[in-house]
């Protein structure tokens, strides 16, 4: 159809090939077989989907069962509504209590968890990125709240476009790289899953474009994407209200159709990378750029904190280098929705939510939270549920402790370690102990005391060395009362190797740091320093811990920031003393980088 | 040709939208029914009008970048512009339109080697109820860029005449229609492509309208077919529009030839008394040296009094080149009358 020759060549193809394929004995699909495929395939699927109501059950929304343990995605303008417990119900006709874990008020997204069994049933994610139009979709849930036994309801259709981007409903609740389907998609089906045609959960549906018909389906219904959950599952875990992320940087799409930089923060990470105003932006996040809309839509998907592939290019060549993301919003406390996303909502209002339905107001005697499960639930500033973030960082930081059992005066002890380099051979020497830290090179001594570190202290060639060292000594204690802050941050995946690591991070006066680690081994595979605004992070890898006194690691491995190489040093000697740190150091040598 | 696409229908029943394709056509691409009805559909951007929206569908109907839509508001305000799949913007100008068929043909103001995917529009099938089809547009402007637009699926519920319109304004197209069990009737969707499931051109999506006997909004797509000879005639350069060649009808100015003439934008014709408020003077113009100014609201040409902007036009369509006219306009609630010749 795309010009008249184009038509006669299709048309000859589909003969030629309808020709091979029925010599080939290749017989498509009848409808009968395909319809009872479809039937299979919602049979299989369904158990997994819940319905999710406040404790009085009045209103409710749609949520998916994601593992056996009761942990249940939904949408966080259903779960909002619902109080910190809420009810569940499955389509076997059981009904369980839930506890809120984590939200992502940005990208719509709560995560709760059924309480009262191991053994639920859950959906298994496909890959978002690889749906395109026209992909046959279901979509399931509790439209209009019709199932009283919660059974689900399934709609079908077909994907009407990818990678979508739609517009925050007030200051958040913003649907980037989201799946638009032409499913019916009403309020209820709110935070219901997504499917292929095969049964992978590929989305959550939370939106759609209402209009003169008001709040029913016309056809436009978007789905966060898989891609973007998971990006966030495991932050979610952590009880956190968990962020977007944002660039120290703005573009453009360029008259050429090129994605240009337009505006670098001088004191940010991606101007020190050498990235300026005119330079072009290949990609983001692994995904090659062709608009600056194409930019907001991938950056939306990543929460905040977590390090950032990109590709730029200016006159000397292309450059790829990592960037981490900034907080969005800096949320406190879960936002209260939008005016417009409360009950009550003008009718004809283009892009919202087909929401929960309103609970009705006299069930607030039955808001009482559930006895058994009252320990489930503790409230902080900037957390939706801390009970689950004290879990995880406990879950983490006790075998630290364990590691130093015995050895009780080590901690107050002076650690040393002195190391060989792997490429060059030279030598140096660390001591950290309760007051400060010292470091000895072949040329230059430095000391960063505990009470007053400041980044002009730290070695040029081995930059946060020194602040690294003096939180190792404290984390080792496991005591959260010896740094400002200590919190669970979640699982992501670790720049440069991409290995998928579980992530600390420590507030230690002006310091922050994120520590690492992976399901293989109870000590931590690495380090990221923060000493301040405009300085590079200090990036350390450790490997192959040793079993003294004090575990120490063979290696340590510095994170070249330009070109994410990492050099490693040899631990040669490793030793626990008592006495203080000898504080001389030439200072004046010790410029910050 | 009918055979060919009847043919093949039968076997696209059978099976989903894109594998349907794929289980015959092995292509470049994975879904060749929904990327090409993406390679040919255009966004539209003009001026809203009250609740009507800033943003519109359109069909690539030739090479040069000839655009098929249809003839709403969109098309009267003028500044348009088109953004094809790529993602590249032009400016559009109106090249001509068809009442009874309630369509426009738009051009791309392009270079002159600048070529475009098309549909072929020649060369369209028909379908019947219950066949399957997918419907693309930009409905509620989810693309911008070069973003592929929206596609939905649905059948064919049946091909009838449609009674329909909006307030006062009668749906004009007297020939019968195919109604959609998808929802068509969005925002944003009016002008867009309504193709065979396995993406032949069969029809151009229609207008946000309600039924007259039911009030309720009606998804339906003019046939390909009904449009061919308003296409052809338009692309000609020659006039085709049957009601002005009827005995007995008046000859009304069509807005562009308002716009060319006598330089004057009027407010789009949305009820059949929409007031002959001027929206835009081109400088320079006939209308411009006269000294007729954006808002002046025409009361009379001559000593006749006009109601509406169609009034308006039909009277200034019964003058000749040279002919002096007399128009009185209301502007800050004082008349004036400003006279001029006819361009």
């Amino acid at each position: 159809m795309v010009s008249s020759k184009g038509i006669s060549v299709v048309f000859l193809t589909v003969v030629l090939l309808s020709t091979q394929l029925v010599c080939a004995g290749i017989r498509p699909e009848t409808v009968v077989e395909r319809q009872q495929r479809r039937v299979e395939t919602i049979a299989r699927i369904a158990p997994s989907v819940i319905c999710v109501m406040p404790p009085g059950g009045q209103g409710g929304g749609s949520g998916v069962l994601i593992s056996a343990d009761g942990y249940a995605i939904s949408n966080y303008h259903v779960t909002s509504g619902s109080g910190n417990f809420m009810k569940c119900g499955l389509n076997d006709g059981n009904l369980y209590d839930a506890v809120i874990v984590g939200i992502d008020p940005t990208g719509d997204i709560a995560l709760i968890k059924l309480l009262g069994r191991e053994d639920f049933p859950f959906c298994k994610p496909g890959d978002s990125d690889q749906v395109q139009a026209g992909d046959e979709v279901l979509a399931l849930g509790n439209p209009f709240l019709l199932a009283a036994d919660f059974t689900p309801t399934v709609t079908y259709g077909i994907v009407s476009g990818v990678h979508r981007y739609q517009y925050p409903a007030g200051s958040f609740l913003e649907y980037t790289d989201c799946i638009q389907i032409d499913a019916s998609i009403n309020p209820g089906n709110s935070g219901g899953p997504l499917f292929d045609i095969e049964g992978r959960w590929i989305g959550i549906n939370g939106r759609a474009s209402f209009e003169k018909r008001g709040r029913i389906n016309s056809g436009a219904a978007y789905a966060i994407s898989v891609r973007q959950i998971l990006l966030f599952i495991d932050h979610l875990k952590s009880g956190r209200i968990v962020d977007h992320g944002r660039t120290e940087f703005t573009v453009g799409t360029a008259a050429d159709g090129l994605v240009e930089v337009q505006a670098v923060s001088e004191i940010s990470e991606a101007w020190r990378r050498g990235l300026r105003p005119g330079d072009e932006l290949v990609s983001f996040g692994n995904r090659a750029l062709t608009s600056a809309n194409d930019f907001k839509t991938v950056l939306g998907i990543f929460p905040a904190g977590i390090r950032v592939p990109m590709t730029s290019r200016n006159r000397d060549g292309v450059h790829r280098n990592t960037v981490r993301l900034l907080p969005l919003h800096g949320f406190d406390a879960a936002p209260q929705l939008p005016e417009e996303r409360k009950p009550k909502k003008r009718p004809g209002d283009p892009d919202q939510e087909p929401d929960e339905q309103p609970a009705s107001p006299h069930d607030e005697k039955a808001s009482a939270v559930p006895k058994q499960y009252a320990h489930l639930f503790k409230e902080k500033k900037a957390f939706s549920n801390y009970y689950f973030n004290e879990l995880h960082r406990d879950r983490l930081l006790n075998p630290l402790r364990e590691s130093l059992a015995g050895s009780e005066s080590n901690k107050t002890a002076t650690w040393s370690i002195s190391w060989k380099a792997s490429d060059n051979g030279t030598l140096g020497e660390l001591i950290v102990g309760t007051e400060g830290a010292g470091l000895r090179t072949e040329k230059n001594n430095w000391y960063q005391p505990i009470e007053d570190q400041h980044p002009s202290n730290e070695a040029v060639d081995l930059w946060g060395v020194l602040s690294a060292s003096l939180q190792w000594h404290r984390l080792f204690q496991a005591d959260p009362d010896l740094f400002s802050e200590v919190l669970y941050i979640g699982a992501e995946s670790l720049a440069p190797s991409g290995r998928l690591v579980e992530t600390v991070f420590i507030q230690d006066g002006a310091v922050e740091s994120r520590w690492y680690f992976t399901a293989e081994s109870p000590l931590p595979i690495g380090v990221d320093v923060v000493m301040g605004a405009g300085h590079d992070e200090a990036r350390l890898r450790f490997d192959g811990w040793e079993n003294g006194t004090v575990p120490f690691p063979n290696r340590i491995g510095i994170v070249n920031a330009d070109s994410e190489q990492i050099q490693w040093l040899s631990v040669e000697a490793f030793d626990v003393k008592s006495g203080a740190v000898n504080a001389e150091a030439d200072n004046e040598e010790a410029a910050a980088p | 040709m009918r055979t060919r696409v009847i043919l093949m229908t039968a076997v696209c029943l059978a099976l989903p939208w894109h594998e349907a394709v794929n289980a015959t056509v092995k292509s470049a691409t994975e879904y060749p029914a929904v990327s090409t009805g993406q390679q040919v559909v255009v966004k539209l951007f003009g001026a809203g009008v009250g609740t009507l929206d800033s943003y519109g569908s359109g069909v690539l109907v030739s090479e040069d970048g000839h655009v098929l839509t249809v003839w709403n508001h969109l098309v009267n305000t003028g500044f348009l512009t088109a953004v094809v799949p790529d993602g590249r913007r032009f400016r559009v100008d109106v090249v001509g339109t068809n009442l009874e068929q309630d369509v426009a043909v738009l051009k791309l103001a392009t270079d002159e080697d600048e070529t475009f995917d098309f549909v072929d529009w020649k060369t369209t099938a028909d379908v019947l109820p219950g066949e399957s089809v997918l419907a693309f547009s930009n409905m509620f402007h989810v693309a911008t860029g070069n973003e592929p637009v929206s596609v939905v699926h649905g059948v064919v519920a049946c091909k009838v005449s449609l009674n329909a319109g909006l307030g006062r304004w009668t749906f004009p197209v007297k020939a019968p229609v195919y109604i959609l069990d998808a929802i068509t009737n969005n925002s944003g969707a009016a002008g867009g492509l309504l193709t065979s499931a396995s993406g032949e051109p069969i029809g151009m999506l229609g207008r946000e309208i309600r039924h007259r006997d039911t009030n309720m909004w009606v998804n339906y797509a003019v046939p390909l077919k009904n449009l061919q000879p308003a296409i052809a005639a338009i692309l000609d350069g020659r006039r085709y529009d049957s009601n002005a060649s009827k005995d007995g009808e008046k000859s009304v100015l069509s807005d562009r030839q308002l716009t060319a003439g006598f330089g004057i934008t009027l407010l789009p014709s949305i009820v059949a008394t929409t007031p002959a408020y001027i929206d835009r003077i081109i400088t320079g113009s006939v209308a411009d040296t006269a000294g007729l100014r954006r808002g002046d609201l025409v009361l009379m040409v001559g000593d006749d009094v006009v109601r509406s902007t169609t009034d308006l036009r039909e009277r200034l369509s019964g003058f000749r080149k040279g002919q002096p006219i007399t128009v009185t306009v209301n502007r800050n609630e004082k008349l004036e009358a400003i006279s001029l010749r006819a361009p």
